[in-house]
């Protein structure tokens, strides 16, 4: 599903290249769950924003779906993530004017889904994750951990072919945290989604099925 | 935001704010102050004359009024001063000029009203009727200096020898009375048409004991009246009444077509005093807004400071001290910006207003703004931001509450109400004035010159102008006037039939040719001709209005008879009815008119066949001259009276443009500053949205909704107000367009245009930035 042949990306900083990515060759299959593991400042980040279509790279080839991505415009990028790929992230990153319902809902009002349509899917996903009676609530209202599942529902009512996950327990206590990366790994093994998580934890890169490691912005295969 | 642009739109917002502010306050300062340099002014009064009930009194009364009230009431009165304005011909040797500020005035004048003079004595520089006192400019006009002047004969109207006696300082601009030269009265006192009760053309001004009232005295004059005009009046089937006005009031008195001096307008001064008080509202609004906005941006700042030990109060002082000297920098900015508009704004209201520097009102003003905005605007975000505590500030967790952003939105809402007001009334004056300029008039206006004929020396030799002028082929008509549209129609008394009581209507006083000169309508009857030889004296036309107000229509009226009470008393006839046309400005309804062959001495019209003006007008010149060389012609072209008689509205109507501008100018400044906050503020939000999969579109369209809704709400509060305003302004004209709703709406467009323009600018900019940029949380 995802081909990253050799790509480079750096900034200019001074006259000097710095690299944030250096000749990273990614194979992934359908199905997987990939964790991407390495220390801070590593380029997991960057890998991740690159392969979710958000970030540009400045040299190599990247293949998603059998599309060549880096020909692709602005427009038709934006399209393709939005249709194919969920984010999770560290933060959360709900919107905090807008309740549970609507948090979730808003990546279908970004596809024009019919009135109807988003009620009968939002409310899927709300059973589905057991948080009907949270759906009218603020972000504030609700714990770290109540706050991701909102986020991962987010991400997941599109129904994307992978979940890019940046951290997806980094700010959660132990518990709050199995409790995500058991959700993950029911939803590779059941419902197949791909999942692509970057984290520091060796514990929730054990979850996945394969491990890669970043070091300077390299694949690092010791 | 950064901080020089932030800082650059605050002062550059606050100073426009106060500028305009100031230079309104230098008007109303200026209207407020009228006449009161006159010493005894306390105690000054004119003399009102009241001819009907349901019209404003008349300040013109005949010469033998003076000398009665002197004579009548000679402990409540001490001093009478009569003033008739006129026109004259000043020449000296080659020199001459038709001065049309000429006042023939009693020798107290001096005396009473304080006109400084530079050369000669109060109490003797009117004295002998062979004097003339000369203002400054007029001396040097004529004689180069004013020491050249003193002891120098001109003379008037070609017949007087006047002696220079005396230099006048130039009248101020704030004074009701203005003149140019000083004639002595004295030398009309044995003339027959001065001693006449119904003449009326002084002024008549008397200065009351101190221990009088004007209550006092008024109470004797019904009683004053009849002994004098009782016969008159009976006769004359009219009832006159007196009444007196203090020296302060005369000013704001409504100006009227019956009444030669400066008069202002309360209502244009009020309208004035709101519009400064809502621009500088606009500008502080701004201030207060984005400093708070800026206030948040340093919350880290302010953090830091906490920690390292900074103190509450240490804190609030800072941040005041830093407002107030911005608004500081702004006032300084204001007045350097005055000094350089001043030129312009002295056209724009068409005459120099009399700044004092030494006014300490100003000073105040400029004193109190500072304190007021600088320290209100500085106080709120000062209070807010020392309270919290530093870790939060430092984790750039704070944020301003709701309420804060619910007072926002509203003097958002303030702001632009203001300015769609403004713009409301914009339109709809320069729509009005448009109307007015485009009406027909029912009279023809084109190709018509207008030369004044009121001096003796062509009264000898009218006839001689008219013929040889009707010879010409570029001139298709000429006729003698006592008006022309626009002009000057004095009210007359009539005795009509099947009418009970004396009727009044407008005159004009002409000759055979008025009709075809003018391009009148005869809608029944004939026009004036030569062919009857009873017409001199036996005919006249009316208008359709004084038809119908005579209870006739058109067909009835002719025939009937009528009688111009207070002129000839000769039993005329009605040969003809004329259409009604708008002799008189557009604010007047439509008058009843009499127009009666008879000596139309002030104006002189030509209708000129189209094309070439230049060498008509050249023909018209030497015909003058050939008539009454020594007097210099003026002349005018008819279509032109509409930009006198409007004169004063063009000019509101341009000052209402410029304030609107200037006012959503500045409002438009604080929306962006607030768009600009608002973007700064939903960083994160923005780039969530984009992850998920919106469009820029869809980012830009939501943060314009929530920054243009209070401009909707804005639009649907001014617009009631303003359809009340302008209904209220529009009712100063007899003939006035109605509320277009357009207007409303245009108004409404414009407005959020403009908005919208301000507001995309930066919504685009953030819609753009890319999400991961915004999203990094390391």
């Amino acid at each position: 599903m995802i081909e990253l042949k050799n790509i480079f990306k750096w900034v200019n900083s001074g006259g000097n290249r710095v690299f944030l990515l250096k000749a990273i060759n990614l194979s992934i299959k359908e199905g997987e769950f990939i964790s991407i593991m390495g220390p801070s400042g590593s380029g997991k980040s960057t890998l991740l924003n690159v392969i979710g279509m958000l970030d540009e790279f400045n040299e190599g080839e990247y293949q998603f779906l059998d599309q060549p991505v880096h020909l692709l415009k602005e427009k038709q990028k934006a399209q393709f993530y939005k249709t194919h790929i969920g984010f999770v992230f560290q933060a959360y990153h709900l919107i905090d004017e807008l309740t549970v319902y609507e948090n979730i809902e808003t990546p279908l009002l970004y596809q024009n889904v019919k009135s109807s349509e988003r009620q009968a899917i939002v409310a899927d996903i709300l059973d589905r994750f057991n948080i009907v009676g949270k759906k009218d609530l603020f972000p504030a209202q609700l714990s770290g951990g109540q706050q991701q599942l909102v986020g991962v529902a987010r991400a997941l009512v599109a129904k994307p072919k992978l979940i890019l996950a940046d951290e997806p327990t980094g700010n959660l206590n132990t518990k709050q945290g199995e409790e995500i990366m058991q959700l993950f790994k029911q939803l590779n093994q059941e419902d197949g989604v791909t999942i692509i998580q970057a984290t520091h934890s060796e514990k929730n890169a054990a979850y996945g099925s394969k491990i890669i490691n970043l070091l300077d912005g390299r694949i690092d295969n010791k | 935001m950064k901080n020089k642009v932030f800082s650059f739109i605050n002062i550059l917002g606050l100073t426009i704010g106060i500028t305009a502010c100031m230079m309104i306050f230098l008007f109303i300062m200026n209207e407020f102050n009228f006449d009161k340099f006159h010493t005894q002014g306390k105690n000054i009064y004119r003399v009102m004359r009241g001819y009907d009930v349901s019209k404003e009194r008349v300040p013109y009364l005949s010469g033998p009024y003076a000398t009665a009230l002197l004579n009548d009431f000679p402990t409540e009165i001490k001093t009478a001063v009569r003033i008739m304005v006129s026109n004259d011909l000043i020449s000296f040797g080659n020199t001459s000029f038709n001065e049309k500020k000429a006042y023939h005035a009693d020798s107290d004048f001096f005396s009473l009203f304080s006109f400084p003079l530079l050369r000669g004595n109060a109490s003797t520089v009117l004295k002998e009727p062979g004097s003339v006192v000369l203002t400054k400019t007029t001396a040097k006009k004529y004689f180069g200096t004013i020491d050249n002047a003193m002891g120098k004969v001109v003379e008037m109207d070609k017949h007087r020898q006047l002696k220079v006696t005396g230099i006048a300082e130039d009248v101020p601009s704030n004074s009701h009375l203005n003149f140019d030269l000083v004639i002595p009265l004295s030398n009309y006192y044995k003339e027959p048409w001065f001693n006449v009760w119904i003449n009326n053309n002084n002024f008549t001004y008397v200065l009351l004991d101190e221990h009088v009232s004007k209550a006092q005295l008024e109470k004797h004059f019904p009683e004053f009246m009849n002994k004098y005009m009782g016969k008159d009046m009976a006769r004359m089937g009219a009832h006159f009444d007196l009444a007196l006005t203090p020296l302060s009031d005369i000013y704001f008195e409504p100006s009227s077509g019956f009444d030669n001096v400066k008069h202002g307008d309360k209502t244009v001064v009020y309208i004035f005093l709101s519009i400064a008080v809502l621009i500088l509202l606009i500008a502080c609004i701004n201030f207060m807004n984005l400093s708070t906005i800026r206030a948040v941006e340093r919350s880290k700042e302010v953090g830091l400071r906490k920690v390292l030990g900074a103190k509450r109060n240490h804190l609030v002082w800072q941040f005041i001290g830093e407002s107030i000297l911005l608004t500081l920098i702004a006032c300084i900015f204001s007045i350097g910006l005055m000094q350089i508009f001043m030129p312009f704004y002295n056209q724009l209201l068409g005459y120099t207003l009399t700044v004092s520097w030494n006014a300490l009102p100003l000073y105040l003003f400029l004193i109190g703004v500072i304190i007021v905005v600088g320290f209100l605007a500085g106080s709120y975000p000062a209070f807010v931001l020392s309270v919290f505590s530093p870790i939060e500030s430092l984790k750039g967790k704070f944020r301003l509450g709701k309420g804060g952003q619910l007072f926002r939105q509203a003097l958002v809402v303030v702001q632009f109400s203001i300015s769609v007001l403004l713009i409301i009334g914009t339109i709809t004056i320069m729509n009005q004035m448009n109307y007015v300029k485009n009406k027909q008039l029912g009279y023809d206006k084109e190709q018509t010159v207008i030369v004044p004929i009121d001096n003796n020396e062509f009264s000898d030799h009218m006839q001689a102008f008219k013929n040889e002028l009707q010879s010409k082929s570029n001139v298709l008509s000429l006729s003698f006037m006592s008006g022309e549209p626009g002009g000057f129609f004095d009210i007359g008394t009539f005795e009509a039939e099947g009418q009970r009581d004396t009727w009044r209507a407008r005159t004009e006083f002409t000759d055979f040719e008025f009709v075809k000169t003018l391009g009148l309508k005869i809608i029944a009857g004939r026009d004036f001709s030569s062919q009857y030889a009873t017409d001199t004296t036996g005919a006249v036309l009316i208008n359709r209005t004084a038809a119908a107000n005579l209870g006739f229509t058109p067909e009835q009226a002719i025939g009937k008879g009528i009688k111009n009470t207070d002129r000839d008393r000769l039993s005329r006839k009605i040969v003809g009815v004329v259409e009604d046309f708008n002799f008189l400005s557009l604010k007047e309804n439509m008058d009843p008119l009499v127009i009666s062959p008879g000596t139309g001495r002030n104006i002189a019209m030509i209708k000129l066949i189209p094309g070439n003006i230049q060498s008509s007008v050249a023909t018209i010149k030497n015909a003058y001259s050939k008539v009454a060389p020594a007097y210099p012609i003026e002349y005018s072209f008819l279509d032109q009276k509409f930009d006198e008689l409007y004169k004063t509205d063009i000019r509101q109507q341009k000052i209402l443009s410029v304030f609107s501008g200037l006012a959503i100018f500045i409002a438009s400044l604080g929306l962006f500053g607030l768009a600009s906050f608002a973007a700064a503020k939903r960083t994160k939000e923005i780039g969530v949205r984009k992850v998920l999969g919106s469009s820029i579109q869809n980012i830009v369209m939501l943060l314009s909704k929530d920054l243009l809704k209070p401009i909707l709400i804005a639009t649907l509060i001014a617009i009631p107000v303003g359809y009340f305003a302008m209904h209220s302004w529009l009712q100063n004209f007899a003939y006035r367009i109605p509320m277009y709703w357009w207007i409303f709406v245009l108004a409404a467009a414009i407005t959020f245009g403009i908005a919208l323009i301000t507001v995309s600018f930066k919504a685009v900019k953030a819609a753009t930035v890319n999400p991961v940029k915004s999203l990094r949380t390391e």
